[in-house]
């Protein structure tokens, strides 16, 4: 899974018919996320019915589709979870080497990847 | 499966059915000599680890595998899960 800040909403009329409920959203992966494919961005399925601006859990595969509504699903990322709170412990991200630049990336404005 | 470090834990109220009881860590991931990469990734706990923990996540199947064994556990909505707390690696 990984965490992501909704940027916004994507609208298509002509779809795979196993998608016409389905809402899209455009979510900016938090820190480094490296896909397949050169983009910073994805778009996945909602199940929770997040908004702009909300941090989410994002799984990606096979447990999107299921939760999408079965493994025939065209779909590979999906929005499982609208987070509440992160607990960071300064100790461990030291001991990772991970820096301030985590919480940096955790705490960017809403608006933040819309420009 | 990748090497990485707990650096904290996710939680949300709002969530996918199939994602209730789970505990999510925030696991800041390494690369072969143990240092951080700076990728991010959430991953299920189903081995009590804590934050600053060293740990292995396995991902796809490999994880699913972890929370419920079985070749019919393909609706177990998992993509991320902690596999090992290492205690040392050569």
């Amino acid at each position: 899974m990984i965490l992501g800040r909704v940027i916004g909403q994507v609208w298509a009329a002509r779809r795979d018919a196993r998608l016409q409920r389905a809402k899209l959203l455009v979510v900016r992966p938090h820190a480094i996320y490296e896909p397949a494919f050169a983009t910073r961005h994805l778009v996945a399925t909602d199940d929770v019915d997040a908004g702009v601006g909300d941090d989410v859990i994002v799984c990606l595969g096979a447990p999107a589709r299921a939760s999408a509504g079965g493994n025939d699903m065209p779909v590979d990322a999906a929005v499982m979870g609208v987070v509440d709170r992160i607990d960071l412990s300064p100790d461990a991200m030291r001991a990772a080497g991970a820096g301030p630049g985590i919480k940096r990336a955790l705490t960017l404005p809403p608006d933040a990847g819309t420009k | 499966m990748i090497r990485g470090t707990v650096v904290g834990q996710v939680w949300a109220t709002r969530k996918a059915r199939g994602l209730e009881g789970q505990t999510l860590l925030l696991v800041a991931a390494c690369d072969a000599e143990g240092r951080a990469t700076g990728r991010l990734v959430v991953a299920s706990d189903t081995l009590d680890a804590r934050a600053g923990d060293d740990v292995t996540v396995a991902f796809g199947s490999g994880a699913r595998n972890v929370l419920g064994p079985g070749p019919n556990n393909r609706d177990l909505l998992c993509d991320a899960a902690i596999a090992a707390i290492v205690e040392g690696a050569g």
